[in-house]
C-alpha cells in the first residue's frame, strides 16, 4: 500500500482518514485495500510535511513566476534533512522494539512479542521500557496460545522451552512485493529511486523503499536476537554452564502456572497483569500499549434529520478534539492502570539473575521480608485482591526492609494511556493548524483559480449546490474524502502546491 | 495474509459452543475473518418473525478496530441505510476492544428493538419515523414481510 511511514510519528492526517464508517463495499477485501491506497495517496498529498511540488504540475499559475529558484534549492535541502532525521528516529524506534532475552524483568521483556502490527506500536519506547524496569508496568511476556490447568510441571517447562522470543515475521509482505531494498549495509539508498519520475513520485518511492528496508532490518535484528537466544540455550544445556540470563526451570514453571487469559487478546499471560484503575479488570501490557486517544476529529453531534448537514470543512479548526481513551471494560474516561509487581519473583534488570530463581529460596527471602499480614499476598498473586491488600498503608509497619520501601513507591503509581504517548497534544495542535491553513488557503485558491480559469467558479457552484448527494452517505467529511475522484485529488494537489508557494513567499518576505 | 490471531479463533469456537439465541455467525471457508450472520427480528418490534442476513468482516486491526457489519436483507430502519450500513455507536467512536462479535450482534439486535431516529443514517426513514411513527412502523413491518426470511 502507498502509506508513507508518517504513521509512526503521525503529524498530518493519519489513519483516521482510512478508517471506514461501515461502508458497503469494505466487506470486499480487495476494494478495501484499493480504497485505502487512494486515501493514503490523498494523505500524502494533503500532508503539509510532504512539502513542495511547486513548479511541476501547474505551469498555468501566474504566482509561480514569482517563485525563486534559490528558494527551492534551500527548501529541498531542508526537506532532505528533515526526512533523514525522521528516518533516523524511526530506526531508533524500531530497534527499541526488538525482543532480547537478556533484557528481561521478572520473566518478561522490554519489547512486545508481536501480537499487533508494527505500525501500531507507536508508543514511546523509552517511557515504556523504563516503566517496566521500575516495575510500574508489567513486562511484555511471551504469551501461550492455550493453557491447560491439568498440565504437569514437566509439561509446562517443556512448552516454555520451545517458546520463541518474538512472533514469526512474514518473510514477504504483499505491501513490499516490488519494492527494491538494495544493500542494507549502505545507509544511502537514493540510487534506488527512479529519477525519471516526478519529484513527488520520487519522494513517495523513497518513503516506500525506506519502509521496506526498515521492515527487512527489523526482521534481521530480531532474527539475530533469536539466534543468540537459541545458541546460548543450546550452549548452556550442552556444557552444563549456567547462563545468568536464561530462566531457571522454577521460573518457567512459576511464570506460566500463575498466568491468566488476557480479556483483550485471549492469550495466556504470566501474572500478575496490569489492572484497570476504575474497574479492576486485567490487561496485558501488549494490549495496554495499543489503547490510545482518538485521532483529532470534530465532535459527533446528534443531528436533526430535517435540517441540512454542516460540512466539516466549514467548522472552526479549534473545535477539533481528541478525547482521552476510555477504559475498554467500563468506558470510564482517561484509561489508567495500576500494577503490583510480583513479590517473589524479582529477576533480571534490577533483580537476581533469572537463572538463580528458585521457588523455595525466593519464598524464604520473602517470609523474612514481609509482615504477617502481607503473606497472604503471594497466595492471591494476580487477582484483584492483591492490589487492595498491598494498598493498605504500610507506614504502620516498622520494618525497614527494602521490600517495603519498594512497595511504597509502587502504590502511588497509576499509568494512563497518555503517559506512554505524551505527544498527543502536539499532534492535536498540529492538526488544528493544518486545518486552519487549509481553510485560509481555500479562499485564496478560489480567487486565484477564478483568475486562471473563468469556468472554475461555475464548476464549483454546481458542486456545492447538491449537498443531498452526501447526506445519505454519512455525516462527516471522512466519508466524503474517501470519495475523492482522481480529478479532485489533482485539485487538492494543486491547492497544496499553491499553499506551499504562498508560504514560501511569506517566508522570503520576512527575511 | 498473516496467521489468524488466537482471539479470532477462540471467539469463533465460543460462538459455536455457546451460541446466542436468535443469532448465527458462520465464518467463510476461504476467509475466516468473514462471517455470514443471521439475526432474528426481536419480538414486539416491526421486525418480528423476520430473519435478516448480514455480513461481518474483522479488519486486520481487530480487536483494536470495530468489525465491519452490514445488512444484506433490505430493511426499513432509521439507523440502517439502503446499502445496509448500520449507524451504531459501538461500531464507530464507542468501539472497545473488550467488545466481541457476540456483543456487537446483540447490540444490532437491540437496535432493531429500539430505533434511534435522532442519530440517523437513513435520513428519509428517520424523518418518516419522527413525523409519523405508526406509519413508519407499518412500513417496516411490510418490508420485513417482503424481504426477510420467514421464521420457521
Ligand atoms: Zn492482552
Ligand atoms: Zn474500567
Amino acid at each position: 500500500m502507498g502509506n508513507t511511514p508518517t504513521k509512526l510519528y503521525p503529524e498530518g492526517p493519519t489513519y483516521n482518514d482510512t478508517e471506514f464508517v461501515n461502508d458497503a463495499d469494505i466487506l470486499n477485501h480487495k476494494n478495501y485495500k484499493n480504497r485505502s491506497k487512494n486515501v493514503s495517496l490523498a494523505n500524502t498529498l494533503l500532508n503539509p510535511n510532504s512539502n513542495s511540488m511547486v513548479g511541476e504540475n501547474y505551469t498555468n499559475n501566474t504566482r509561480q513566476k514569482q517563485y525563486s529558484i534559490f528558494n527551492k534549492i534551500d527548501r529541498d535541502k531542508d526537506r532532505k534533512k528533515y526526512v533523514k532525521d525522521r528516518e533516523k528516529l524511526k530506526e531508533i524506534h524500531a530497534r527499541g522494539l526488538v525482543v532480547k532475552y537478556d533484557e528481561c524483568c521478572d520473566g518478561g521483556f522490554l519489547a512486545p512479542f508481536g501480537c499487533y502490527n508494527f505500525d501500531k506500536l507507536d508508543y514511546n519506547i523509552d517511557i515504556v521500557r523504563s516503566l517496566i524496569i521500575e516495575r510500574k508496568l508489567a513486562p511484555f511476556y511471551t504469551p501461550l496460545q492455550d493453557f491447560d490447568e491439568t498440565w504437569s510441571r514437566e509439561e509446562i517447562i517443556k512448552i516454555v522451552d520451545g517458546l520463541p522470543l518474538h512472533a514469526t515475521f512474514e518473510e514477504n509482505l504483499e505491501e513490499f512485493e516490488d519494492v527494491p531494498i538494495g544493500d542494507l549495509k549502505k545507509p544511502n539508498f537514493d540510487y534506488l529511486v527512479d529519477r525519471s519520475l516526478s519529484k513527488r513520485e520520487q519522494r513517495r518511492q523513497h518513503a516506500m523503499i525506506f519502509k521496506a528496508r526498515l521492515y527487512r532490518k527489523r526482521l534481521i535484528w530480531q532474527e539475530t536476537a533469536n539466534e543468540s537466544f537459541l545458541e546460548d540455550k543450546v550452549d548452556a544445556k550442552k556444557n552444563k554452564i549456567k547462563n545468568r540470563y536464561l530462566p531457571s526451570d522454577d521460573l518457567k514453571y512459576s511464570l506460566y502456572k500463575n498466568g491468566m487469559e488476557c480479556p483483550i487478546c485471549f492469550l495466556h499471560i504470566p501474572g500478575p497483569l496490569n489492572y484497570s484503575k476504575c474497574c479492576q479488570q486485567p490487561i496485558c501490557t501488549e494490549c495496554f500499549v495499543q489503547i490510545k486517544r482518538s485521532e483529532p476529529h470534530f465532535p459527533h453531534e446528534e443531528v436533526d434529520p430535517t435540517k441540512p448537514i454542516t460540512d466539516d470543512n466549514s467548522k472552526d479548526p479549534n473545535l477539533l478534539i481528541s478525547e482521552p481513551s476510555n477504559c475498554p471494560y467500563c468506558a470510564t474516561p482517561n484509561f489508567s492502570i495500576t500494577y503490583t509487581p510480583p513479590t517473589n519473583r524479582r529477576t533480571g534488570i534490577g533483580g537476581i539473575p533469572p537463572s538463580d530463581y528458585c521457588e523455595v529460596a525466593q519464598n524464604e527471602i520473602q517470609k523474612q521480608e514481609i509482615s504477617g499480614q502481607e503473606k497472604e499476598n503471594k497466595e492471591t498473586l494476580g487477582s484483584p485482591t492483591s492490589i487492595s491488600a498491598s494498598a493498605s498503608p504500610l507506614s504502620s509497619s516498622s520494618s525497614s526492609s527494602s521490600g517495603n520501601k519498594h512497595k511504597d513507591i509502587i502504590i502511588s503509581n497509576i499509568i494512563t494511556s497518555d503517559d506512554i504517548r505524551p505527544d498527543w497534544e502536539a499532534k492535536l495542535k498540529k492538526e488544528r493548524s493544518r486545518l486552519a491553513k487549509r481553510a485560509a488557503n481555500a479562499t485564496a485558491i478560489h480567487v486565484s483559480n477564478q483568475l486562471v480559469d473563468p469556468e472554475y467558479s461555475l464548476r464549483q457552484n454546481s458542486n456545492t449546490s447538491s449537498p443531498a448527494k452526501y447526506s445519505v452517505r454519512g455525516t462527516n467529511s471522512k466519508t466524503k474524502r474517501k470519495q475523492l475522484s482522481l480529478e479532485e485529488l489533482e485539485e487538492q494537489m494543486i491547492k497544496q502546491a499553491i499553499q506551499l508557494s504562498l508560504e514560501d513567499q511569506e517566508k522570503s518576505k520576512k527575511k | 495474509m498473516a496467521s489468524l490471531p488466537k482471539r479470532i479463533i477462540k471467539e469463533t469456537e465460543r460462538l459455536v459452543s455457546d451460541p446466542v439465541p436468535g443469532i448465527t455467525a458462520t465464518p467463510h471457508e476461504d476467509n475466516l475473518r468473514y462471517f455470514q450472520v443471521t439475526i432474528e427480528g426481536p419480538a414486539g418490534s416491526p421486525y418480528e418473525n423476520g430473519i435478516f442476513d448480514l455480513e461481518l468482516y474483522l479488519p486486520d486491526e481487530y480487536p483494536m478496530e470495530a468489525p465491519k457489519v452490514r445488512f444484506l436483507t433490505k430493511i426499513y430502519h432509521p439507523n440502517i441505510d439502503r446499502l445496509g450500513r448500520i449507524c451504531l455507536d459501538i461500531l464507530k467512536t464507542n468501539w472497545s476492544p473488550a467488545l466481541q462479535i457476540r456483543t456487537v450482534l446483540l447490540s444490532i439486535q437491540a437496535l432493531l428493538a429500539s430505533p434511534n431516529p435522532n442519530d440517523p443514517l437513513a435520513n428519509d426513514v428517520a424523518e418518516d419515523w419522527i413525523k409519523n411513527e405508526q406509519g413508519a412502523k407499518n412500513k417496516a413491518r411490510e418490508w420485513t414481510e417482503l424481504y426477510a426470511h420467514k421464521k420457521n
